[in-house]
């Protein structure tokens, strides 16, 4: 089995690859398969291990199990439907019985209404409530530390301590300089209530240069990020390139070449 | 010999880019297959994260919060398990609970865990290690752990009652634990961490991230919210110096150093392709 997971590993991480060539059926054939067991396999774990659990194990818990009551009485038609969703007895994931669940339930089945078009205005409540409890949740978070904390840190001194003038690491007058003129002229740059021309256009012109400084800083990140993803998968493939995995990668890569090498030569022989 | 070499530069400058994927794809694998064995030496960032680790009182409560998948596990993957070793390498008695906020970072977790807690350290789960697994909801998952772990765990990732796990006893909300890492590759990740859990309650945080999101942490490490940060793959490789176990951090450091070294080359090239072109141009048209 792992040499077989091992021969699909190497079949679809040369697929994906073989687009920097030029787009080809391999692609296209790791492609959907991507797009479709993603869907497919998310659908699936998050049913089992949220919807499943922690919803309708808090809205029939086992712990208050009762076959008198309407509400179980409901959870075992259910159950004769669908007996691995709905067990006899009720749901064990020691939750308590909580019926405001029904509330995101309710929510949840209007967000699934889109789908269905006269009634597909409901999930704009779905949708709101959504959008409504992020903002809210996050408006604190982000006034406190994104905020306020990096006010905070940008009052730093620039005289009377007894730091070094220059450091090339750690603190220094010259540094919390840079952060207090980088800081300043970065913020004037968004300043759009008034021309950026004569004095004030050569500050924010500084402003813009220190964007552009932590621009290219990302850049150089985000291309260290895309090779360490290129390691991770080369990686694999030398690993898949062992006799214990029948040489995997290297007839996969070998096979693939041939293919793609002939269906260029077809190419170039029907339209010459 | 001058014409022939800036010739020879603008045909450089329009090279096919295919030719350069497939140069960079060499020049990366190359050293894999035969390491260059390049010297790391520690940041200042990691050096921090490594100390606050040393520093912690014996008998520490950490949770490590598992924020990456399969595309990126090449980057945090080694911080974790470096992290876990260093933990319990130091052998000071302290409790790791493990939470993911991302879904397919239960597996990176398992993984980490049978790796080093299991079968380097023979540890005991439940009274050495949990994992607690993945619950949806990001910030909101956060702000219930800050209050009331127990309403977002119920159970363990394997199904086992909070209640029966020896290590839980005496764990309610976030402020009962002594230290945070976060390894992360976006959102939900340490953001969050920082902005529902670390700075509201106060409880030391460190980071371990990938490369594209650095620039964006690196305020909260600066301004101290954060202790020091393993920023990316170098990060890893030089969290694994500092514990003197090498390990994938260290191997794909030559990779990206030589992966690096050729992008600047092709960079300089392009750019002075570019201006030779435009020299050429303008020359054309008289000015």
């Amino acid at each position: 089995m792992d040499i077989l997971g091992a021969w699909i590993a190497v079949f679809l991480t040369l697929a994906i690859f073989s687009f920097l060539y030029k787009d080809n059926p391999f692609y296209k054939i790791a492609e959907h398969l991507f797009v479709g067991i993603s869907a497919g396999y998310w659908m699936s774990f998050n049913f089992w291990t949220q919807i499943q659990p922690n919803l309708f194990g808090r809205l029939w818990p086992s712990e208050h199990y009762s076959d008198s009551s309407l509400w179980y009485g409901i959870y075992d038609m259910l159950g004769f439907v669908a007996r691995p969703i709905f067990p006899a007895g009720g749901i064990d994931m020691g939750h308590d019985l909580h019926m405001i669940y029904l509330f995101p339930m309710v929510l949840g089945i209007m967000m699934l209404l889109s789908i269905y078009k006269p009634l597909n205005w409901m999930a704009r409540w779905g949708i709101a409530y959504t959008v409504g409890m992020a903002a809210g949740l996050r408006a604190y978070g982000i006034l406190n530390s994104n905020v306020l904390g990096q006010v905070k840190n940008t009052i730093i001194p620039v005289i009377g301590t007894d730091l070094p003038f220059f450091s090339l690491t750690g603190d220094s007058y010259f540094n919390n300089l840079i952060i207090l003129v980088g800081t300043v002229t970065g913020l004037l740059y968004f300043y759009f209530s008034r021309e950026q021309t004569g004095n004030f256009g050569k500050v924010t012109k500084v402003g813009i240069y220190f964007l552009m400084i932590s621009f290219g800083a990302s850049f150089g990140f985000a291309v260290m990020g895309r090779i360490s993803l290129l390691i991770g998968r080369l990686l694999d493939l030398i690993k898949y390139s062992g006799s214990e995995f029948h040489h995997a990668s290297i007839w996969v890569l070998v096979a693939m070449i041939v293919l793609l090498g002939y269906s260029a030569y077809q190419e170039r022989e029907s339209s010459s | 010999m001058m014409n022939y070499l800036i010739e020879m530069i603008l045909k450089l400058a329009k090279v096919d880019r295919r030719w350069i994927f497939l140069i960079i794809g060499l020049v990366v694998l190359i050293p894999l297959m035969y390491p260059l064995s390049l010297p790391v030496r520690a940041g200042k960032d990691s050096q921090q994260v490594y100390d606050f680790v040393e520093s912690l009182e014996p008998n520490s409560k950490i949770l490590l919060s598992v924020e990456y998948g399969p595309s990126t596990k090449p980057e945090i993957h080694p911080m974790v398990t470096s992290l876990l070793r260093h933990l319990f390498g130091l052998k000071r008695g302290h409790k790791v609970y493990v939470t993911c906020l991302w879904a397919d970072g239960q597996f990176m977790a398992e993984e980490a865990l049978d790796e080093v807690a299991v079968n380097e350290y023979g540890l005991t789960y439940g009274e050495d290690f949990v994992l607690l697994g993945f619950r949806p909801g990001a910030e909101a998952v956060v702000k219930g752990i800050v209050s009331d772990i127990r309403k977002v765990f119920t159970i363990d990732a394997k199904g086992t009652k909070l209640a029966e796990i020896p290590m839980m006893e005496g764990v309610n909300r976030f402020e009962d634990f002594d230290f945070l890492f976060s390894g992360s590759a976006g959102y939900p990740g340490t953001t969050e961490w920082v902005l529902f859990a670390s700075d509201p309650t106060g409880v030391p945080m460190s980071t371990g991230t990938t490369s594209i999101i650095v620039n964006e942490m690196m305020p909260y490490v600066l301004g101290g919210q954060i202790q020091g940060i393993l920023a990316g793959m170098p990060g890893a490789a030089e969290y694994e110096k500092l514990i003197g176990v090498k390990g994938i951090g260290t191997s794909g450091m030559d990779a990206q150093s030589a992966a690096h070294f050729v992008i600047v080359i092709f960079i300089f090239l392009g750019n002075l392709g570019y201006f030779i072109e435009r020299k050429r141009s303008k020359k054309h048209q008289g000015y």
